[in-house]
């Protein structure tokens, strides 16, 4: 099958497209007078909080917009033709063959009962009508290409027997087969780890140089673009705010939400006291619910009435800027140098008596190794190996770690919903590691409680959020009457700043934002003195984060609480916590205050975890530390080292040892340990992973 | 008195029906026919953004079936308001439609009331934006309102045992013998092979069935449910026993057991009466743990709340199961007695429906049980049933809700099944079920006494059905 022909011009050229969805109740408005032209070869970055109509983007080039979706109005051309005006089979001739899109899911786009290598060559034996060997061979090229160990294994099994990385490697492959000209690609490392994200995103970065293939890449994560884009549309409320080349946006931003949103989120480069976190105020307008004029008028700094709410505003160029524009009518006269005004600075009051004390805890799961008839030999998982660290009063411990780390396991074993297999944990001195939650008395269960990472999740649908916040209340024996019980529910709404009338919502009237608020005033319902937060706000737009974190870092001073915040953001762990865990594989493989972990000497597992989280800072120089393949399971971990299979130190230490010997700990400087086999004098030798380069 | 023919003087309605229905149909068929051999069409953006499907053929054709259906359904509905006003001047047809006055009156206002307010009333309310849905809903509250105003006594004509000289198998419409002042003046469905009236026959029928399918259907959810849930959270060996138990009775020949049930032999050892013991405790203890699950940390409500609420499901539990001159007599405080063939309909009913319903419960409950707020309940030191029944249970209701009508669908039919094999009900019982078997010896020469209740028992079940279509649709939508 023929491609279309395409002289110069941009591949994709998107002239104010609106399109709205029809309810029953309302025409819903999700993207609004959107335009953006994406060159051959140019990689360009859509970003903007869920909601803001990203994906519908997306699938408006597609033509795929479901039953209750439709374009109305503006055009998308696609190498000068009309996509609106296609037929039906012209439609899905250019999809998949042309226009080749990637999803945050990678099982959505696999058919679980074949096999991949069948997939991969179904796309050119149905597009271009190859024969099957040449299919065959193509197949195992982009195989090779996407970087997977042993292609023909890989073409020969089924897609639940690969990793996440792996499906979501095979699905770019997949996309490449038929060499598109775009590739769309909506959020597709999300659901990954972040060392394996940055390596995916390495990949398409490459592969996109190769083919001179465009990309359209959605994303929420400023980072993540500035690594792959050249040029970047920010998106807010349905319409494009702010568009022009990476370096324009970045630093020479232009409207007042893309100022915002970078404020918002913790770089590593900028010291947390003179840059400290500032949350957009209000929430995220729904589509039907806009404000006249500016969509971002409430919740703007330098909002004006009867200017900025005067009526639709459209996009300017700016002056001075190759192809920049802005949605702001005020855009010339914001002074955009001016420093943060900070508010008003808490001092963190200093980490208190020691609370809680782990000592050489193990957790051993056993399963059966043959699932259908549970038979045969028993296999151990070793989910959590020789933990041990203690926490102080109002202290901030961040345990970091990629899934399969033993976060989780660690959190149920401290949570009493599973029993230690070895060690200790002592709760002011006394031991809890073996009495299940049944068995616990209700001062322990309240002091040590738990905020939960899916805000979609965290709260019963069917209930309401004031009745959830009571039965802490009653559960943990607060409160002799329903009145009393009341009162306190309405101080806890308070205290996490959300309105008393929540109390009569049920959870799905609420944001995502405020159903984690609820989710922390139900943790400190029983006035908990442990909290451990699961990864609190990663589920949480970038605007949002900054507002929970604050919220949790200010009940944190004012009630003591030592939080143990399990997190695999760095930037977000530098920017609030006292002491640093790393855990790879079960084992703690680096335990220090929040510089130490930060600066060299690295385990050489922090130092790849450092490298591989996107930083939103065009000033700041990483080093690029790519880790091949993906994280062992647990159920079969690696020899010695349980790092050894992607470390690249490894040879720096003489016969062999990483694969023949657990490391030791070793103490460093006071109160810093590593697990490793790396020598001094190697040690001494790694340099900052992360560099301001010189202003 | 005259017969009453089938339309009287609205005779004129019948050739504008037959024309409208057979326009309905052949459009029906072009439609489907159009639909197989062209494209589909798509929505093409017009300048200025507004927007239009493609007018091809086939929405010619989907416009004609909508047309014709239209007509068809105004049609009907002049029949019904024409028959209110002229009564049987408008014949068998009007006659019916005025008995049924109370009940047109409760669905128009039941309608009014719903539609008006429909934004405001959840899932029920969002019901009312689907064609099926309401249709379906129309239907089921059709024979619920027969069936309760029936029981009233408010639409029947005659009384439903009482045999008339004179009226044996005689055709719909004709008139009562020898009526006097005060009786209604004839049989308008006819009557049936012992001269009793057919019309209101049915109509009585509809409260048998309105009576037992809903609360069979209910004691087999709760049975379902209070086995379901546990398998499905704690998983393991309990689980396995429960779902090879489940499979077990699935597994049973229903009607052998039935008839075992109703066996002399096996009536008088007592069997099932000590089935009934056990069925019927289901509802207090899952009513007890529920409550308890919930106010076990306020000791003193807790208490209160339990004793008003399980008290009263005692003793209604000790009438139930207690009967005089029965294996299980010695609770002086027996209010009623249940005959033995209900009892049987109830056990019938559950034993094919709950291993059905537990089966749903537990997929759902393993579901649910992964979620964070669960988690959450688990890390405040809640009780696993607290937890099954006030975290999983309430966020597992749409799909049951939504079996629910599909199983009283079901037990419906059982119940048909049942009184038709004489099963279960007293022989002079009205419902369908018997009605049809009765009517069934002399079907090939007196149609007219089994058709109605066959009838009624057909769209009540499709009213089920359909109800439950309409609620799957509007709970999976936004
Ligand atoms: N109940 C269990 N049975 C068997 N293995 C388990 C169980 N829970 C956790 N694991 C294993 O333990 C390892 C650590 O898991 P987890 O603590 O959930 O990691 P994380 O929270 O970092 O994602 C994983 O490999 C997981 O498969
Ligand atoms: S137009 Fe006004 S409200 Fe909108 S971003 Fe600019 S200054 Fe803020
Ligand atoms: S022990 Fe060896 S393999 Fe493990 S982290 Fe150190 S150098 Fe790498
Ligand atoms: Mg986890």
């Amino acid at each position: 099958m023929s491609k279309l022909e395409h002289t110069d011009g941009p591949i994709l050229e998107i002239d104010r497209l609106s399109i709205s969805f029809f309810t029953r109740l309302r025409e819903i408005p999700a993207v609004m007078d959107f335009s953006v032209s994406v060159m051959p070869g140019e990689a360009v970055g859509l970003v903007g909080e869920s909601g803001c109509g990203k994906s519908t983007v997306a699938l408006g080039v597609m033509q795929d917009l479901g039953k209750n979706g439709r374009i109305v109005g503006g055009s998308i051309k696609f190498k000068g033709r009309d996509l609106g005006e296609m037929s039906v089979e012209e439609l899905r001739d250019i999809r998949g063959n042309e226009i080749a899109m990637i999803y945050q899911e990678p099982m959505a786009s696999l058919n679980p009962a074949m096999k991949i290598g069948k997939q991969l060559m179904e796309v050119p034996m149905i597009h271009e009508g190859v024969s099957e060997d040449e299919a065959y061979q193509r197949a195992l090229e982009v195989v090779t290409d996407v970087r997977l160990p042993d292609p023909e294994r890989m073409l020969n099994s089924y897609p639940h027997q690969l990793s996440g990385g792996q499906q979501q490697r095979i699905v770019i492959a997949m996309a490449l087969m038929s060499k598109p000209a775009l590739l769309i690609l909506d959020e597709p490392t999300t659901a990954l780890d972040v060392t394996v994200e940055a390596a995916v995103v390495e990949l398409v970065k490459d592969l996109g140089k190769k083919y001179g293939t465009s990309m359209l890449f959605i994303s929420h994560n400023l980072g993540l673009v500035l690594e792959t884009c050249d040029r970047l549309c920010v998106m807010y409320s349905g319409e494009a705010v702010e568009r022009g080349s990476i370096e324009d946006v970045f630093d020479e931003m232009q409207h007042p939400y893309t100022q915002a949103l970078f404020r918002s989120i913790p770089l590593p480069g900028a010291d947390k006291n003179a840059r400290p976190l500032v949350a957009i105020p209000g929430n995220f307008p729904l589509p039907h619910e806009r404000p006249p004029g500016c969509n971002f008028g409430p919740r703007c700094d330098y909002f004006e009435a009867g200017r900025c709410d005067a009526g639709d505003i459209a996009m300017a160029d700016v002056p001075g800027n190759d192809r920049h524009a802005t949605r702001c009518l005020k855009f010339q006269e914001i002074d955009w140098n001016a420093p943060i005004t900070v508010g008003e600075q808490k001092e963190k009051t200093a980490p208190g008596k020691v609370v809680l004390k782990m000592d050489q805890l193990k957790k051993y799961y056993e399963v059966a190794s043959n699932a259908l008839f549970g038979g045969g030999a028993k296999k151990v998982v070793k989910a959590n190996e020789t933990l041990s660290f203690e926490a102080r009063e109002s202290e901030t411990l961040a345990i970091v770690g990629e899934s399969g780390c033993g976060k989780s396991t660690f959190a149920k074993v401290l949570m009493g919903l599973e029993t230690a297999t070895d060690g200790e944990i002592l709760l002011d001195n006394q031991n809890i590691e073996q009495t299940p939650i049944e068995a616990r008395d209700t001062k322990t269960i309240s002091d040590v409680q738990m905020v939960f990472q899916n805000p979609f999740d965290t709260l019963n649908p069917s209930m309401t959020v004031g009745r959830q916040i009571t039965r802490a209340l009653e559960i943990f024996g607060i409160g002799d009457s329903d009145a009393e019980r009341k009162a306190r529910m309405l101080e806890l709404l308070d205290l996490v700043k959300l309105p008393r009338a929540f109390a009569d919502r049920m959870p799905r009237q609420l944001s995502g934002g405020q159903k984690q608020r609820v989710g922390i005033a139900r943790a400190f319902a029983g006035g908990a003195r442990i909290v451990v937060a699961d990864e609190p706000v990663s589920a949480l737009d970038v605007s949002v984060q900054a507002a929970v974190t604050d919220l949790l870092m200010e009940i944190q001073r004012n009630e003591k609480t030592t939080l143990l915040f399990i997190s695999h953001d760095l930037s977000i762990v530098r920017y609030l916590s006292d002491r640093v865990m790393v855990m790879y594989l079960g084992h703690v493989v680096e335990l220090g205050d929040t510089n130490q972990v930060f600066s060299p000497p690295y385990h050489p597992y922090t130092e790849a975890l450092l490298s591989a989280v996107p930083i939103a800072d065009t000033s700041v120089e990483k080093e690029h530390i790519v880790l091949e393949g993906d994280i062992p399971s647990a159920m079969n971990p690696p020899p010695g080292c349980p790092f050894q299979t992607r470390c690249r130190w490894k040879s720096e230490v003489p016969g062999g040892l990483c694969e023949s010997e657990v490391p030791p700990v070793r103490q460093l400087e006071a109160g810093h340990q590593i697990k490793c086999h790396l020598s001094d004098e190697v040690q001494e030798r790694m340099t900052p992973v992360i560099k301001i380069a010189a202003e | 008195m005259d017969p009453l023919s089938w339309t009287g003087s609205i005779a004129f309605l019948n050739p504008l029906l037959f024309a409208a229905l057979g326009l309905l149909a052949i459009s029906i068929l072009l439609w489907i026919v159009i639909g197989a051999v062209t494209p589909e069409n798509r929505a093409i953006t017009n300048e200025g953004g507004t927007l239009s499907l493609s007018a091809g053929p086939q929405g010619l054709a989907a416009l004609a079936v909508r047309i014709t259906f239209l007509a068809s359904a105004v049609i009907l509905l002049a029949y019904v308001v024409l028959g209110l006003v002229m009564g049987t001047g408008a014949g068998i047809i009007g006659a019916i439609s005025q008995r049924m006055l109370p009940v047109w009156i409760a669905l128009i206002l039941l309608f009014t009331l719903s539609i008006s307010f429909k934004r405001r009333l959840g899932l029920y309310g969002k019901l009312f934006d689907s064609p099926i849905g309401m249709i379906g809903f129309g239907l089921v509250m059709f024979w619920v309102f027969t069936g309760i105003f029936g029981a009233f006594d408010m639409i029947v004509t005659h009384d439903s045992l009482a045999q008339a000289s004179g009226m044996k198998n005689k055709a719909p419409g004709t008139p009562l013998r020898g009526a006097e002042d005060g009786d209604f003046a004839w049989y308008l469905l006819g009557g049936d092979n012992l001269a009793r009236d057919v019309f209101s026959r049915m109509v009585k029928g509809a409260w048998e069935v309105v009576k037992i399918a809903p609360l069979a259907t209910i004691f087999a959810f709760m049975v379902g449910i209070t086995l379901g849930l546990p398998a499905g959270y704690y998983g393991g060996k309990l689980d396995t026993f429960l779902s090879f138990l489940a499979n077990l009775i699935l597994a049973f020949p229903v009607i052998l057991l039935f008839y075992l049930l109703v066996t002399p032999e096996i009536v008088a050892t007592g069997l099932p009466q000590y089935m009934a013991v056990v069925l019927f405790a289901f509802p207090m203890v899952f009513f007890g743990v529920l409550l308890n699950a919930r106010y076990r940390t306020q000791p003193q409500k807790n208490l209160i709340i339990l004793a008003v609420v399980l008290v009263p499901l005692f003793l209604m539990y000790m009438s139930l199961i207690n009967a005089a001159g029965s294996k299980i007599d010695f609770w002086p405080l027996d209010f009623f007695d249940v005959p033995g063939g209900i009892l049987v309909v109830f056990v019938s009913v559950v034993f094919v429906n709950s291993p059905t319903v537990f089966r749903i419960v537990r997929g759902l409950t393993m579901d649910i049980k992964t979620r964070d707020y669960v988690a959450a309940a688990q890390t405040r030191g809640e009780r696993p049933w607290y937890i099954m029944l006030w975290e999983v249970l309430p966020n597992a209701r749409g799909p049951l809700i939504v079996d629910f009508c599909l199983r009283i669908g079901y037990t419906t039919i059982l119940l048909g099944t049942l009184g038709f094999f004489g099963l279960g009900l007293p022989p002079e019982s009205p419902d369908w079920g018997s009605t049809i078997n009765e009517g069934r010896k002399l079907l090939s020469v007196y149609l007219h006494p089994a058709l109605p209740p066959a009838i009624a028992l057909l769209s009540l079940v499709l009213g089920l059905n359909l109800l439950a279509d309409g609620l799957r649709e509007e709970s999976l939508r936004d």
